[in-house]
């Protein structure tokens, strides 16, 4: 995943996040803190009631900050979840036994959000949010039987707060779950439409890549074979030369794609290996360490020395220089000449093709000069 | 070429370990129509060939890889600080190696592919305690010069160098810069002599400058430039 999809998902899990948060604050100011002060003079024990109201912001925000936060709770979840029962019983213990599950009696219908806040980051948050209300479910009933007021009226009323509570509870929490999985889709989806543009983007590139090679490899061989169609006789020295030089360049349009620690090294010593098949005796030297060069460059300072490599009839003395801000390719060879390249050209590469030793010879120098 | 007349010829032990090779630089001494050097021994171990006959050879030729797997580059700065002029040869031409065995104190390095052109005019050259470039070793000096900061070489001596390594013979590289065939060979000397005062001293770099300074090939002055830049070559190695 890409940094900005991260952060796109990270937004819409961050979001739901703080809904969830919110709601529960919003509940326990606008609701409990509301009810507790509210009913203040009708409780058994208001100390109680208060305590409960204390136990749960404790517990809210140390809940709150670890979801936000995105770190796990200290003593597992558990400690936590057992504590918002026990606001439930609490608050249930300090109302008057004619008074549980009534408005004073706060704690059963909210500590659902609490609970919805505690299992929100665990991949079970479901089946352990279910159990908890089950077990809040539970309590309450147990309270109404300790109370002695499991008459009808109070069953009824028990369940419609009940179902409404569990409902808005776990809906919210499926809601904010739900957001977090669209995120995962949509992040997913645009994964995939990136990777489907990269790939044909890729294979763009290696159709013009094919292209760009295959009128290179046309310029490199067909002047010979136009030649031989034309009914040339292989025997003939000139179209023997035609033939090495097409098999040089062939040659290197093949080596300089070789992932090779040193490209022009490699494509340099494979031409040479091609025309020491011939019987020409090559004697290639270098010294230094080649700094790396883009493509362009390596072809301008091959070119001509590979051309007069191929046209060599019997030596060639090929030479390599290198410096950091310098690299010199050579060949001296008894070729007996060059056709005026017209080849790759690139900046800051000078090449001089002279005749050497009285013409005996042919001198083949490119220089590439670091800019 | 040296053609100063020689009161004797140069007296030459070899260590060489291959027949066919040995039998190679004893075919191109005795080819120099000069007959300006004379093998006094050869043998497979520098041990056996200087407790023998070539115990006062004027020259040691080297061969720098025994096929018994000794590398003889270790044993280069002991040999020259007994006062031996060492010529070491072998296969691998590559600048590094060329200049590790500079730098251990050797009077010139000659890649095998060389020998044959450039055996005895080298043989004689070290005898003398002139400088020697062979083409290969020209190269190696250029690249080397290439990648310090403060390159010792001038434009030149690089150039004149770098024609040489090519292959072209010192009247080619004479005619190509517009100069004689003695300042050609001066150029080539002359950067062979800034390098002598880099890698350990030895007796031999202190006779090879002092002859360089006899022949006029540089000045003192110029020494103490080339110290003062091989000290700084050191410090970054």
């Amino acid at each position: 995943m890409t940094a900005s999809e991260t952060s796109v998902r990270r937004n819409y899990s961050l979001g739901a996040r703080r809904a969830a948060v919110s709601i529960v604050a919003a509940w326990h100011l606008g609701f409990d803190l509301v009810g507790t002060v509210g009913t203040w003079e009708d409780y058994r024990f208001p100390w109680l009631a208060g305590l409960a109201w204390v136990l749960y912001a404790a517990i809210a925000v140390v809940a709150a900050v670890a979801l936000l936060r995105e770190l796990p709770l200290r003593f597992t979840v558990w400690p936590y979840a057992a504590g918002a029962l026990a606001v439930s019983a609490m608050v249930m213990a300090a109302c008057e036994p004619g008074d549980v599950v009534n408005a004073a009696d706060w704690g059963w219908g909210s500590v659902g959000w609490l609970a919805m806040v505690l299992f929100w980051d665990r991949p079970t948050w479901l089946r352990d949010l279910s159990l908890f209300l089950l077990a809040n479910v539970v309590v309450t009933l147990a309270g109404l039987a300790l109370a002695g007021t499991l008459d009808p009226r109070s069953l009824s009323k028990f369940l419609v707060v009940s179902v409404g509570a569990i409902t808005l509870q776990a809906g919210a929490s499926a809601g904010g779950h739900a957001l977090d999985l669209a995120a995962r889709w949509a992040v997913e989806n645009s994964n995939r439409t990136a990777g489907a543009e990269a790939a044909r983007k890729a294979a763009d590139q290696v159709h013009a890549d094919r292209l760009a090679r295959y009128a290179e490899v046309r310029s490199a061989v067909a002047p010979v074979l136009n030649l031989l169609a034309g009914g040339a006789d292989p025997a003939d020295p000139d179209v023997r030369h035609e033939s090495a030089v097409g098999a040089a360049r062939l040659r290197r349009l093949i080596a300089e794609t070789d992932d090779a620690p040193d490209p022009l090294l490699h494509t340099l010593r494979a031409c040479a290996f091609d025309v020491e098949r011939r019987g020409v005796v090559v004697l290639f030297l270098t010294a230094g360490t080649v700094p790396p060069l883009p493509l362009e460059v390596r072809r301008a300072l091959v070119e001509a020395p590979i051309e007069g490599m191929a046209r060599a009839r019997r030596q060639a003395r090929v030479t390599l220089v290198a410096t950091p801000r310098e690299v010199i390719v050579s060949v001296l060879t008894d070729a007996p000449s060059l056709p005026s390249a017209d080849g790759s050209r690139a900046a800051n590469v000078a090449t001089r093709v002279e005749a050497e030793n009285g013409g005996s010879q042919l001198w083949i120098e490119s220089r590439w000069t670091a800019p | 070429m040296d053609r100063e007349p020689l009161d004797r010829p140069v007296t030459l032990a070899v260590v060489e370990d291959t027949p066919v090779v040995l039998e190679g630089i004893r075919s191109w001494v005795a080819a120099d129509p000069g007959r300006r050097v004379e093998i006094v021994a050869s043998g497979n171990t520098v041990d056996s060939v200087l407790d023998g006959a070539g115990a006062h050879a004027d020259v040691l030729l080297l061969d720098l890889e025994l096929d018994n797997g000794v590398n003889s580059l270790p044993r280069i700065p002991e040999l020259v600080a007994a006062g031996r002029r060492v010529v070491v040869y072998s296969v691998h031409e590559d600048d590094a190696t060329v200049m590790a065995v500079l730098q251990a104190g050797a009077s010139t390095f000659i890649a095998k592919n060389e020998t044959k052109e450039h055996c005895v005019d080298t043989i004689v050259a070290v005898a003398r305690d002139r400088p020697y470039v062979p083409p290969v070793m020209a190269g190696a000096l250029v690249a080397a010069d290439g990648q310090t900061s403060r390159p010792m070489l001038s434009a030149r001596e690089r150039e004149a160098l770098l024609l040489w390594f090519q292959g072209m013979n010192k009247q080619s590289v004479a005619l190509r810069m517009g100069i004689s065939e003695a300042t050609v060979k001066q150029y080539i000397e002359r950067a062979r002599v800034k390098y002598a005062s880099t890698g350990r001293a030895a007796p031999t770099k202190t006779t090879l400058l002092a002859r360089a300074i006899q022949d006029g090939l540089i000045t003192a002055d110029d020494i103490i430039e080339y110290q003062s830049l091989a000290a700084d070559h050191h410090t970054r190695d």
